[in-house]
Parts: structure tokens; C-alpha cells; sequence
């Protein structure tokens, strides 16, 4: 899942300021392999509250028991060749290996749901309600670590103040099973902000691939208890077999508070003209990150009736803050992909005492114009 | 039916418009009466707070309420026609039905004013969010100063509220002083002629005891900030409202933010101390 070779060709030749991936990875590499086994022996293996063993044709099993018993199991399975995180059919169709192009955010906060429904009569209007207490109980299976620690990361903004029950009823309906991972490509960068390959933050349960097959369980919360605790059998007590070799990927450690102290002072800065000249605003960067959760309300339907509906959305378009009066705050892209870094590394922070980023690398590997965020960051980090 | 002691926050009251009135050529009054008669009762909110108001089918779109909360039963909203939504709202007729939600973000504290002068400053289509000041205030005259009104537009004919304008005129509790840009104005237009912030130099209001409250397009401001300035008027006495392009209202959807300022929950009412230490990026 790297990059192409097309993308790193263009980041050499447009932006010279910024380093690719592989560059960072022959400056640092000392460092960070020392920093990457530090940080999994720190996070590994705490904090746990029950431990337990399970084989992988009984995790399937598992799969195939909560399906059947109507939940709504979510995890990387195929659709036309692409991964994503979709309901299973049956176990059968788990491809837990791979990291889907999308993160798990849409097992809460989907691409695009009815937030309610219209029918007009003459001059009345009926509107009908969404009911959320009928969202299904959910088991989200296989979550790769960057993208479970942004789900606590995004209980912040929609639980704040007004309560969004759209999100916060599929969060209290669903089980978060994670899995470390095994594989990093030079756009991963978890370890840069402060995450790890066996990180368990936002999950219930926690499996880690063992040698020799199957995996240690590890729970977190009542959800990930109660898991294993109704499908006792499944599970076995822990044995002593080593772990597979985790992922490394290859970044060091941000100083985001450095970032953040650099991103406080510089809104007006020459360097966001040179960042972000190359933006196309396609907005892809935003539909696949785990924490990005921008949103449109718009309204589907005809004169008679439609649905409301909320839409994923994406501060690099332009339109995203273009007033009706033709007057635009953010009327040039580098404008708006100031926003972006200034959202994810120095305004959620302000707000909520959060990073807005977890370092799935997503936005890196599917950058039209090859724009790195760990790059930037760095860079900003050395300011 | 939709039952409001639910949960859903995007879910919008149904209200009822009771009368339409043209301002200009393109902008238009609703005033809308809500069709559930316990929110009637209960929708309470703050001159400065802001609703979002839905044409089924077309959208939502943000507008402050432009009423008095002083004035009961209804409230108000002042609209140009120039998107999809705000020309939906504009087909609707008497007796049609709206969505309304809100009210949402800050107010003006209009508790401080109290014993103090006032200055409304407002270009254009912005007179509709002090508009809701102004009757507020003098509902309650007696617990305010002087009040005085400058308000301009390009033409005659871009000026709102041309009734209550000539009401305010009239009362002897109000100093109104209206403009026009050069060139907006007939041979019949007994007002002042020029640009909003040239017109209040010339009115000079004093700044003593005085809160100012400026509402007009970004250039507007930009030329009047430094003409209180010059009156006297510290950055603490002058307040402005901020309109964003909004979806959510509810300090969710992500792109109201000024810097790190959500309009839509810290706004839309600001000090000009407040705005300046913003990035300019409004």
C-alpha cells in the first residue's frame, strides 16, 4: 500500500521544504527504532483487566455466533476490490490483514445518513423523526490501532454541548475489538503522534497475533468483559506464545506541543503558501481520516418529500465556507489547508485537549499530489 | 408527527409564516408563527442569537432572528434571495409551513447597556441582526440612554425596514441618521448622502457612557473601527455580530471557526476587542 513512485517524483520537484516518507526513514532510522520498541514495551500489556487466548477459527466462530445472533459485525471485508469496513455476511469474509481505505469512523459516523424525513401536503408539512434507539448492537472487528484511538478522539466533538445521538447511540452500541498491527508502509506514522502498533486507546478488546496462530486477548472496559464472557468457550486462558513481530513504522516522535506552540504564534506564515501550493482541494485527505468529521446537512428529495441528511464534508473544498454573498473566509486552498493542519494539530487541541490526528498514513497514500502530513508536521516541528 | 421532547438536535420546529413582507427587491420579511403551541410558549431567546431555517426539499439556511424577544408569540427573520435555499424560502406563502431551529450561540449582553447610550451602526442588510437590539431596547426605553441610528445603503431602495426607519424618525427618543452611497439617491431623499462611516464621523456620537454596535459588510467595519476610535470608543464598548456560513448550528459540523473561535457557539455577538484578536479570516 505505499506510495507511488509518481507521487514521491512530485514532492521532490515542488516541494523541496518537506522530505518524503523514505527520507525520513534514512535520517531517523537509528533514532526510531529505538523510539518505536520503547514506545510498544511502554504501551503493550497495561492496563488490561482480564486476559485470554483465542484460536483464529474460534474467532471466526465468534463472528459467525454474533451474527447470527443479529448484531451487526463490522470489520475489513472486500467490496469490488476495495477494503472497507463493512457488515459481514459471514466470518468467511473477513480480510483481516489488510487496512481498509477508509477508516472506522463510519461505523458511527456514516459517509452519509437520514437525519430525518419531510412529506408536504398542501401547506403542511409532516416531518418524521430518525429513531436511534434502533440502531443495531454492533461488534467493529480487525480495528487497526490508528483508527480505534480516534473514536474516543471524536466523542469529544459530539458529545460536547449539544448531544449528536446519531453518533453517540452507535458508540454506546458498539464493541471495539482492535488488532495490532503487523505491517507498516512508509506513510504510516502512529509512533510520530504518539500511538504504537499495539496501542489498545479506544479499545474494548484488544487482539494481538501470537506465533504459532491464534491470538492474546486483552480487555479494557465492561463491552470487551462482556464479549468474552458470553462466549466463555471460545476463549481459553492465556499461553506463553511470543507475539509476532509488530509493525515499525518508520517516524519519529513529533513534538506536538512544539507544533502546537508554533501553530499558536504562525496563522500568517510564507510557509503555508509553500505547504500547500500544490492542494487540488479534492478533499479525499478528509473522507479517509478517522478523525476528520466535518459534515453538510442537506435535503434529498422533491417538491412532495425527501429525506435530511447528513453528508461527510471537507474543509478543503472551497465551498465549504463560501458565503451566498460570493464572499469566501477561506478563498484560496492554501487557506484551507491551513485550516487542516491548524484543526487537526492546534484548534482541537485548544478545544478539547486532543491531537485530530492518530497517523494512519491514509492521506499520504492517497494524496492525488503527493502532500505528506507527517512531513509537514515535522517540519513545523522544527521551526 | 414529530415529537420534540426527543432527542434529535438537527431536528427542526415546524412554524407557520403569518405574514411576508418585501424590504427591497430582493430581500424579504417572514414572520412565522410556530404550529406547536407549547413552543410557542417556551421558544425564549436573546436579541443576537441566530436560527436555522428550513425550505423542505431545498435546505437550511442561517439567519439571525430579527424580532425583539420583547415582542411575544412570533419571531421574525430578514432574508436576501441568493442561493438555492433563500429562494425557496422566498416562494413561500401565507399559511406555508417552515422549519425553525434554534435559537443557538451567544446574545448581547444587554443587562451591561442598561443606564448607557447606544450607537446602532448598520450597512445594509445588516440592520436585521441590531434590528432586534434596537426594539429590545426600546421596549425597555427608560432603562437606556440616548439611542442613536446610523444606517446606510447603496441605494433608497437597499434599505430595510423603511416603515420602522420613519417610525424611529418620528419618535422624539431616537436620533436616526440615514444614508445612502452616492449616486443611491433621488431627487426626493431627505436623508444624508454618503459612505456609512464618513456619515458617523459627521453625526460624532459621543463615546462617555456609551456602547456602539456595528453591524454592516467586512469593509464597512474595516472603515468604521477606526472612526469610533477616533470618537473616543475603546475596543471594549463597541460590539459587532459575525456571520459564518453555518450547516449545524451546534458547534458540530466544523466550518464556522475563525481561528480557533467557533462562531456559531462563542459568537455570533463579539467585542472589537475580541474580533482584533482574531486571525483575519472572516
Amino acid at each position: 500500500m505505499g506510495k507511488t513512485e509518481g507521487c514521491k517524483g512530485l514532492t521532490k520537484k515542488y516541494l523541496p521544504l518537506v522530505l518524503t516518507p523514505k527520507e525520513f526513514k534514512f535520517l531517523f532510522f537509528s533514532k526510531v527504532f529505538v523510539s518505536s520498541v520503547l514506545s510498544v514495551l511502554s504501551v503493550a500489556n497495561k492496563g488490561f483487566r482480564m486476559q485470554k487466548y483465542i484460536t483464529e477459527q474460534n474467532l471466526n466462530t465468534l463472528l459467525d455466533k454474533l451474527i447470527a445472533e443479529g448484531k451487526r459485525v463490522v470489520a475489513p471485508r472486500m467490496n469490488a476490490g476495495t477494503p472497507l469496513y463493512e457488515p459481514l455476511k459471514n466470518s468467511g469474509e473477513i480480510i483481516i490483514d489488510q487496512l481498509p481505505r477508509r477508516s472506522g469512523k463510519e461505523a458511527f459516523f456514516p459517509l452519509c445518513e437520514d437525519i430525518m424525513s419531510y412529506t408536504k401536503e398542501g401547506q403542511k408539512v409532516e416531518l418524521k423523526d430518525i429513531d436511534p434507539s434502533r440502531f443495531p448492537e454492533t461488534v467493529l472487528v480487525g480495528v487497526r490501532p490508528c483508527d480505534a484511538a480516534a473514536i474516543p478522539v471524536l466523542d469529544a466533538v459530539f458529545s460536547w454541548d449539544y448531544k449528536d445521538e446519531f453518533f453517540l447511540e452507535r458508540r454506546k452500541k458498539t464493541t471495539i475489538v482492535g488488532l495490532a498491527c503487523t505491517k507498516a508502509d512508509d506513510a504510516c506514522f502512529c509512533t510520530a503522534v504518539g500511538l504504537s502498533p499495539s496501542d489498545t486507546k479506544g479499545s474494548d478488546l484488544f487482539l494481538t497475533p501470537l506465533e504459532g496462530g491464534g491470538y492474546a486477548c486483552e480487555t479494557f472496559s465492561d463491552k470487551g468483559e462482556t464479549l468474552i464472557n458470553s462466549h466463555a468457550g471460545l476463549f481459553s486462558e492465556p499461553n506463553n506464545a511470543k507475539t509476532v513481530a509488530l509493525a515499525e513504522p518508520g517516524t519519529e516522535a513529533f513534538d506536538l506541543q512544539k507544533v502546537k506552540a508554533w501553530l499558536d504564534e504562525h496563522f500568517e506564515d510564507p510557509a503555508w503558501d509553500s505547504i500547500a501550493t500544490r492542494c487540488v482541494g479534492c478533499g479525499a485527505c478528509a473522507f479517509v481520516c478517522p478523525a476528520c468529521h466535518c459534515f453538510d446537512i442537506v435535503d434529498e428529495g422533491t417538491e412532495k418529500s425527501g429525506k435530511r441528511r447528513k453528508n461527510w464534508d471537507a474543509c478543503g473544498f472551497w465551498k465549504f465556507t463560501h458565503h451566498a454573498s460570493g464572499h469566501n473566509p477561506r478563498d484560496q486552498q492554501p487557506k484551507r489547508y491551513r485550516n487542516r493542519i491548524m484543526h487537526k494539530f492546534k484548534y482541537y487541541d485548544d478545544k478539547f485537549g486532543q491531537t485530530l490526528c492518530t497517523g494512519c498514513g491514509r492521506c499520504i497514500r492517497l494524496c492525488p499530489v503527493g502532500i505528506d502530513i507527517a512531513a509537514i508536521v515535522e517540519e513545523i516541528s522544527k521551526k | 408527527m414529530c415529537d420534540h421532547t426527543n432527542k434529535n438536535i438537527y431536528l427542526p420546529y415546524l412554524a407557520t409564516v403569518e405574514e411576508v413582507i418585501d424590504e427591497t427587491p430582493d430581500v424579504r420579511t417572514l414572520k412565522l408563527v410556530f404550529q406547536d403551541e407549547q413552543v410557542r410558549d417556551s421558544f425564549n431567546f436573546r436579541a443576537g442569537q441566530f436560527a436555522e431555517y428550513s425550505a423542505f426539499g431545498a435546505g437550511e439556511s442561517t439567519f439571525c432572528i430579527a424580532s425583539a424577544p420583547t415582542r411575544k408569540g412570533y419571531i421574525e427573520c430578514c432574508f436576501r434571495s441568493v442561493g438555492r435555499v433563500t429562494e425557496e424560502l422566498r416562494r413561500l406563502e401565507v399559511g406555508d409551513s417552515i422549519g425553525v431551529r434554534g435559537p443557538y450561540g451567544n446574545s448581547f449582553p444587554i443587562e451591561q447597556f442598561e443606564g448607557k447610550n447606544l450607537v446602532f451602526v448598520a450597512g445594509g442588510i445588516a440592520l436585521p441582526p441590531l434590528r432586534t437590539l434596537i426594539w429590545n431596547c426600546l421596549d425597555l426605553r427608560e432603562k437606556f440612554g440616548e439611542i442613536t441610528i446610523v444606517y446606510g445603503a447603496r441605494t433608497e431602495s437597499d434599505l430595510v425596514y423603511k416603515r420602522e426607519l420613519k417610525e424611529w424618525e418620528e419618535r422624539g427618543d431616537v436620533r436616526l441618521v440615514k444614508t445612502v452611497d452616492p449616486g443611491g439617491n433621488s431627487s426626493e431623499w431627505d436623508g444624508r448622502v454618503g459612505f456609512v462611516p464618513t456619515i458617523l464621523e459627521e453625526a460624532a456620537p459621543g463615546a462617555e457612557n456609551t456602547i456602539a454596535l456595528v453591524c454592516g459588510p467586512p469593509i464597512m467595519i474595516k472603515f468604521t473601527l477606526p472612526v469610533l476610535e477616533k470618537l473616543g470608543f475603546t475596543d471594549e464598548q463597541v460590539y459587532t455580530t459575525l456571520e459564518n456560513r453555518m450547516k449545524c448550528g451546534l458547534g458540530k459540523c466544523g466550518r464556522c471557526n475563525v481561528g480557533n473561535v467557533y462562531v456559531c457557539k462563542d459568537g455570533p455577538v463579539f467585542t472589537a476587542k475580541q474580533v482584533k484578536a482574531m486571525p483575519m479570516e472572516f
